[in-house]
């Protein structure tokens, strides 16, 4: 990999941010309305001592997570898209730019990104709301990470699917953190969910990080089982995601398909 | 040679695109690319690009295998065609700037300006992409494509979009371009008049195949059967487009 070329990709979408106002959206104006419309329900589940305040810390840092994992798995997905719908592929892979640098490149800017909104999120939360994340941040970064990667390893696979099947599958970029949350235990805690579905949702990287959360949050502990727990699934779901995602490309390739996309 | 393409074939499902192919570009040569559409020419080009993966075959250039050395082959060449596209919203010069970034140009800005002055368009550098006309897209296609002074260009149809005028003048760059660096070209286009002044040597396809190699003298003798003094790959290709595709196997 060439940092050069790296350079040169976050460069591009950088310059795609600064000219598209869909980003500033993206980036800020949706962080907002979510942070604002969950800042209000906890204000009245406050306002008459319905739920104790631990509750209420939980769901505004479910909030800002959830917003966090949801923006790095979209807008990895959607900055692929730009390539695609601006039909600035074929010059792209024309070039020796390799495939693993493009996405580093992405990430990147992806990253960056979701960090903007996840500030914008904690600062309202802290402002408005009397729930100040940043105390717990050093507990909840290496969920925060885990969350992270799970996002990246959701975008590579959304990529792959786009890069082998069109634009017949954009609507995941938007869709696919959505497909994962009920299981994800965003909002509530493991064990409230049906024992069948249990299992399920204990092999999502997510679950981890939520509940990772919660007991940081309910007991001001770090879960080492639930990091332990995330990493491992997220390291093997990493794994296998860059192996489907090899396979779409070279699908693609075989078929013709990275010259013909629209 | 510069390029060595060796029995390529490319197909999807029953259809043929490309079929069992093989030619060679010395250093230096200005090869045509031409036939009818479908003959295969846009689809070798991507081969070449790595951009397709061929069935069977393989593609040498300078020396080294493209499926190997993928990204030190691609930095020695450039490629444009029309039907590729640049982000929109992005300015020209921002667009420039991310592939002189890409293929690691010294001193971008000056190289931009001077690409772009010479292809005419120095005054658009500030415009969005979505702001040009075709022609004006076409062009700076061309900018990037000399951004890395590539020692071998694919030029797919680099006149399509441009007018009568517009065309001599991008021909009369490519041509200074070629010689004051000694690029190795190989171009494809419909328009066999601009073949015969650009080209040395042509390669004529059909339905996938080969028809023939030559210069375009060689070329209109052999397929008009004729002895004519001048070459008129105009009527070459009006004759060859005309075969039914058993005709051209036969071949």
């Amino acid at each position: 990999m060439k940092p050069y070329r790296i350079r040169a990709v976050i460069l591009r979408h950088v310059y795609e941010v600064r000219r598209n106002a869909n980003h500033i959206t993206y980036m800020v104006y949706w962080p907002i309305v979510n942070i604002v419309v969950w800042g209000f329900f906890t204000l009245y589940l406050r306002h008459g001592d319905r739920l104790e305040p631990g509750i209420l810390s939980c769901l505004l840092g479910a909030v800002i997570l959830w917003g966090l994992f949801n923006a790095f798995q979209r807008d990895m997905a959607v900055g692929f898209l730009e390539e695609l719908w601006s039909r600035n592929l074929v010059s792209l892979f024309a070039s020796p730019l390799s495939v693993s640098e493009y996405v580093t490149g992405l990430i990147s800017v992806t990253f960056a990104k979701a960090l903007v909104g996840l500030i914008v999120e904690s600062l309202i939360a802290w402002l408005f709301y009397h729930y100040n994340i940043f105390p717990m941040l050093p507990t909840f970064i290496p969920f925060i990470l885990n969350l992270a990667l799970f996002a990246l390893t959701m975008g590579i696979v959304v990529t792959g699917l786009i890069f082998r099947y069109t634009t017949k599958f954009q609507a995941m970029a938007w869709s696919f953190a959505g497909i994962l949350m009920p299981l994800s235990c965003v909002f509530y805690p493991l064990r409230s969910l049906p024992a069948f579905l249990r299992p399920a949702a204990w092999i999502l990287p997510t679950t981890h990080c939520f509940e990772g959360m919660r007991e940081a949050i309910e007991r001001g502990g770090f879960s080492g089982l639930h990091f332990r727990w995330g990493l491992g699934l997220n390291l093997i779901y990493f794994i296998a995601a860059v192996f489907f995602f090899r396979v779409m490309f070279e699908s693609a390739r075989s078929r013709g398909l990275l010259v013909k996309m629209e | 040679m510069l390029v060595t393409v060796e029995r390529l074939t490319k197909t999807y499902g029953n259809f043929t695109a490309v079929d069992d192919v093989s030619f060679v570009v010395p250093a230096g040569e200005i090869a045509g690319l031409v036939g009818p559409n479908g003959a295969g020419k846009t689809t070798i080009i991507h081969i070449m690009l790595g951009l397709i993966a061929p069935n069977a075959g393989t593609v040498r250039l300078f020396g080294r295998d493209l499926e190997k050395d993928r990204e030190p082959i691609l930095q020695r060449l450039n490629f444009t065609s029309p039907y590729m596209a640049f982000p929109v919203r992005l300015t020209v010069l921002e667009n420039l700037t991310v592939f002189a970034g890409i293929y690691n140009v010294r001193h971008p800005a000056a190289k931009i300006i001077e690409l772009l002055e010479r292809f005419g368009i120095g005054r658009l550098k500030n415009k969005p992409i979505s702001r040009l006309s075709s022609g004006e897209t076409t062009r700076v296609g061309l900018c990037k494509a000399f951004l890395n002074d590539p020692e071998l260009l694919l030029l797919d149809e680099p006149t399509a979009y441009l007018d009568f005028q517009a065309a001599l003048q991008v021909r009369d760059v490519l041509r200074d371009l070629q010689r004051s660096r000694g690029t190795t070209i190989l171009y494809t286009s419909h328009n066999m008049h601009e073949v015969q002044r650009m080209c040395d040597r042509i390669i004529f396809l059909d339905h996938g195949k080969i028809i023939t190699t030559g210069t375009p003298i060689e070329v209109t003798r052999e397929i008009l059967n004729e002895d004519r003094d001048a070459p008129a790959l105009d009527e070459v290709f009006i004759r060859i487009a005309g075969r039914q595709p058993d005709e051209a196997v036969s071949n």
